[in-house]
């Protein structure tokens, strides 16, 4: 059903160039009852829903009074539709799901409609970032829904919505979400100037993202919050921050961003100041202890056992009597056995592998210590590591504990404590220097800003939370009005 | 520089720096947990450590190693001729000297090379021993280990009974201290698995010159530390008491300053543990805390007319008299000055309890 297009039509002759081997394309002429019109419907099947061309349009188009093109918007059910007589648009509409009507005669003049074809799951729990109470709902692929779960949460004018599109190939949807009247323009600027800037072939998912416009690509550190929880993203926007979301991706990005972000969940903001503060602060000594236990092991026994307790003196040298290793090899042996198991179970299709690959640790942590392998006290201290760093709430920064460890364990090894203490302060060094869109990474730890403590190793309570994050730069730094919050104070009025 | 190149020069410097570090892996090391001298004759001193091989689900092995040296300082490499790891001090937790040895040659020669040492800390008990230090250490005392032993035993008298505080720190301060003398506890080996504490000894230039029995040690306790407790029998007419000091504290004061005269205020809060008679009414309890308080007048005095006699300044009367005195001349306090200081004792006894016995 090949129709010959006149010449002026190039830009679809040239689609229909490509397009003609791939069968999902469709162009079929058609000739209306009534008024005799002929005219073509051009799609892409498979990115198009059949039952909204066959219910919502086909009927009217065939027996409705189609004169010109013109009458197809009126004719036809469907809402979204546009006339352009830009023949640029064809490819863009087509690989959008759209429609094109195009009458014979009159081929310059093209009219769109949309009938897309919706695929994708249903929302779902999150996973990544699990909590027992509050909402369930996680993000999925698709940007549509995904931005009608931020959008329903804040159903104010001031929502904005940009959408651009990066990856030369892959034209994917990004939007940056903000409030006008709070986020400052400095913060908005920067990611769209950064998000436009970037010079991809292809971009699936919003991890390709995080690694392109980070401050510092060289970093271990991720410099952008990612969640799928939509009310973690909504609570950030309103906090004054800026999320990306990017289609396709069911990971939200959020920045600027601060290390202790990254070691707090967003169950902290569910449950009690008190207790949670509690869990910060646990999480926070979890983190440290993962990083420096093996790394201190390492360093007391090869180099500084007067810090070793007496009554621990017996307990370790009776269990590394039979161990022909130096205490680094021992460590590294038990480590990398920790991340491959870690790793296999990552890989295993369901959770339950990640549980048996832990079991499995065990196991062979036991087997290893049987065999006269490794110490079993070492074997307590990089299973109780391990443990530790499961706790921290964002995925992405376990990772990077993860690989902490091992430069910290290289300089235990060759200098003992001071390596510690050296390669704790490079890190520190390069915190310190690294900035999250631009504002500092580790504030208020650095800048130190005793306002931002609030909400920093330790949550306050609610009403100590009227202020926005400093380092946000908000152009309304207070949450709520003053004078109301006071006046609301005093219950016995 | 590119963060290429700095990686780079980081990873160099940390490869060839390695070799700086000395390194001491634990079990490959041998641990001196206590180390003892002996007096070997002709001004030879024979020096014994005492480390322990641990071995999993069992107590401790006690190993010794024995050298003779001319000169102190040498008998540690002399011992490393029969161990097959490097012998290393920095766990080490009592140093014992043989009575002899003390009264003879003097430990200051042997203690310095501990005071030098960064690995051994300040908190390493000193000892005397009543009889060969080599004999003591070969004993086989407690579950944890002979040097753990010695060192809890220290530990626990001074910290509930009444040995007064002493570690290596305060040997040496009160050594270095103008107008005072340092002391040391006395160990005695009973049997194999037996050790005793059976009095203090006092040095003068680094030589004992006398020891007390345990049954002064409260007292002098009294005297030396702000704070102290331990326990003591008491006699009156209708019984016998064993009184536990639970709380005390002395206060000196110079009270006269020509001739010199120091009042040595004693308050001791104590409770009955044991009592003889039938019961404890009012009377009686006035009557222990007279008797009491009489017997720390009594045998504080002997103890002062010891240091007199034997021109020792443990308590460090001296150093009190020029906190008091400007520009008072030390340089003849032990000599002279000690013998013409008057100490008055007043005691404070309170009895805060005698327990509830119907």
């Amino acid at each position: 059903m090949k129709i010959p297009f006149k010449k002026k039509n190039t830009e679809k002759e040239a689609l229909e160039k490509v397009l003609s081997k791939s069968n999902d394309y469709k162009n079929i002429h058609f000739t209306n009852e009534k008024t005799k019109v002929e005219f073509y419907l051009t799609f892409i099947a498979s990115l198009t829903d059949e039952k909204i061309i066959h219910k919502e349009a086909l009927p009217y188009l065939l027996h409705g009074e189609l004169y010109n093109l013109d009458d197809v918007p009126e004719l036809i059910t469907i809402a979204e539709t546009e006339i352009s007589t830009n023949p640029k648009d064809i490819e863009l509409k087509l690989f959008n799901g759209y429609v094109l009507v195009q009458v014979v005669g009159n081929e310059e003049q093209l009219c769109f409609f949309a009938a897309q074809r919706e695929v994708g799951r249903s929302i779902g729990v999150p996973e990544v970032e699990f909590s027992v109470i509050g909402p369930k709902e996680a993000f999925v692929e698709s940007m549509k829904q995904n931005l009608n779960l931020v959008r329903k949460r804040i159903p104010v004018k001031e929502l904005v919505i940009e959408e651009l599109t990066v990856g030369k190939i892959s034209k994917t949807k990004v939007a940056i979400i903000y409030l006008e009247e709070i986020t400052n323009q400095e913060n908005i600027n920067t990611v769209r100037q950064r998000l436009q800037d970037i010079d991809i072939d292809g971009v699936t998912d919003s991890s390709f993202i995080v690694q392109i416009i980070s401050d510092n690509q060289n970093s271990p550190f991720p410099q952008l919050l990612d969640t799928e929880r939509p009310d973690r993203v909504t609570a950030s926007i309103i906090e004054g921050k800026v999320a990306i979301i990017v289609d396709g991706s069911p990971h939200a990005l959020i920045g600027p961003t601060t290390l202790v972000e990254l070691f707090s969940s967003f169950e902290d903001y569910f449950l009690n100041w008190i207790v949670s503060s509690f869990f910060r602060l646990i999480r926070l000594f979890a983190v440290t202890f993962s990083i420096l236990v093996t790394p201190i092991y390492v360093a007391t026994l090869s180099y500084h056992y007067e810090l070793i307790p007496r009554d621990l003196l017996s307990a370790l040298v009776a269990s590394r009597r039979a161990i022909p290793f130096p205490p680094i090899l021992e460590a590294l042996f038990l480590e990398l056995t920790i991340e491959l198991l870690r790793e296999a179970g990552a890989r295993l299709p369901t959770k339950v592998g990640q549980t048996i690959g832990i079991v499995g640790g065990i196991v062979i942590g036991t087997a290893s210590v049987e065999a006269g392998l490794t110490s079993n006290v070492l074997l307590i201290i990089i299973a109780l590591a391990a443990l530790a760093s499961f706790t921290t709430p964002v995925y992405r920064m376990g990772n990077t504990i993860r690989l902490l460890r091992f430069p910290f364990l290289l300089f235990a090894e060759l200098w003992g404590l001071v390596g510690i203490v050296l390669s704790f302060c490079i890190m520190l060094t390069h915190l310190i220097r690294l900035t999250s869109l631009g504002r500092p990474y580790l504030e208020p730890l650095y800048p130190p800003r005793r306002q931002d403590m609030k909400d920093a190793l330790i949550r306050l309570s609610f009403k100590n939370q009227a202020k926005r994050p400093v380092f946000l730069r908000s152009k309304h730094p207070s949450r709520l009005d003053e004078r109301d919050a006071k006046q609301k104070q005093d219950i016995d009025e | 520089m590119k963060w290429v190149h700095k990686i780079l020069v980081i990873a160099s410097i940390a490869f060839f720096l390695n070799g700086c570090v000395k390194k001491e892996i634990l079990d490959d090391i041998n641990l001196i947990e206590a180390i003892g001298f002996d007096y070997a004759g002709d001004g030879n001193t024979s020096g014994t450590i005492l480390y322990p091989i641990y071995q999993p689900d069992q107590p401790p092995e006690n190993k010794t190693l024995t050298a003779k040296a001319l000169i102190k300082k040498s008998i540690l490499q002399d011992i490393q001729l029969q161990a097959a790891n490097p012998i290393v001090t920095g766990s080490m937790e009592a140093v014992l000297f043989a009575k002899e040895l003390a009264t003879k040659e003097g430990v200051l020669e042997l203690i310095d090379a501990f005071q030098r040492d960064p690995g051994v800390g300040s908190g390493l008990y000193l000892a005397v021993v009543d009889g060969e230090a080599r004999e003591l250490m070969d004993g086989n005392y407690g579950v944890r280990g002979n040097a753990t032993f010695i060192s809890n035993l220290l530990e626990n008298n001074i910290e509930n009974e009444d040995l007064p505080k002493t570690n290596l720190q305060k040997f040496l301060f009160s050594y270095y201290q103008e107008g005072q003398t340092p002391f040391m506890p006395q160990l005695k080996k009973i049997s194999d698995e037996k050790i005793e504490l059976n009095g203090v000894c006092f040095f003068k230039h680094g030589k004992v010159v006398e020891t007390i029995s345990s049954d002064q040690m409260f007292f002098f306790r009294l005297l030396v530390d702000k704070y102290s407790n331990g326990l003591h029998r008491v006699k009156i007419k209708d019984g016998e008491a064993a009184v536990r000091s639970i709380r005390s504290t002395h206060n000196f004061d110079l009270s006269k300053r020509s001739p010199l005269e120091i009042t040595v205020k004693i308050k001791v809060q104590g409770i009955v543990n044991e009592y003889t008679g039938n019961e404890v009414k009012p009377e009686q309890i006035k009557q222990l805390e007279n008797a009491f308080g009489e017997e720390i007048k009594k045998q504080s005095q002997e103890l002062v007319d010891i240091f007199k006699e034997q021109k020792i300044d443990p308590v460090g009367f001296g150093h009190f008299v020029k906190t008091r005195k400007r520009k008072y001349d030390l340089s003849k306090w032990l000599e002279s000055d000690l013998k013409n200081l008057t100490v008055k004792v007043v005691p404070d006894v309170t009895i805060t309890e005698a327990g509830v016995i119907e």
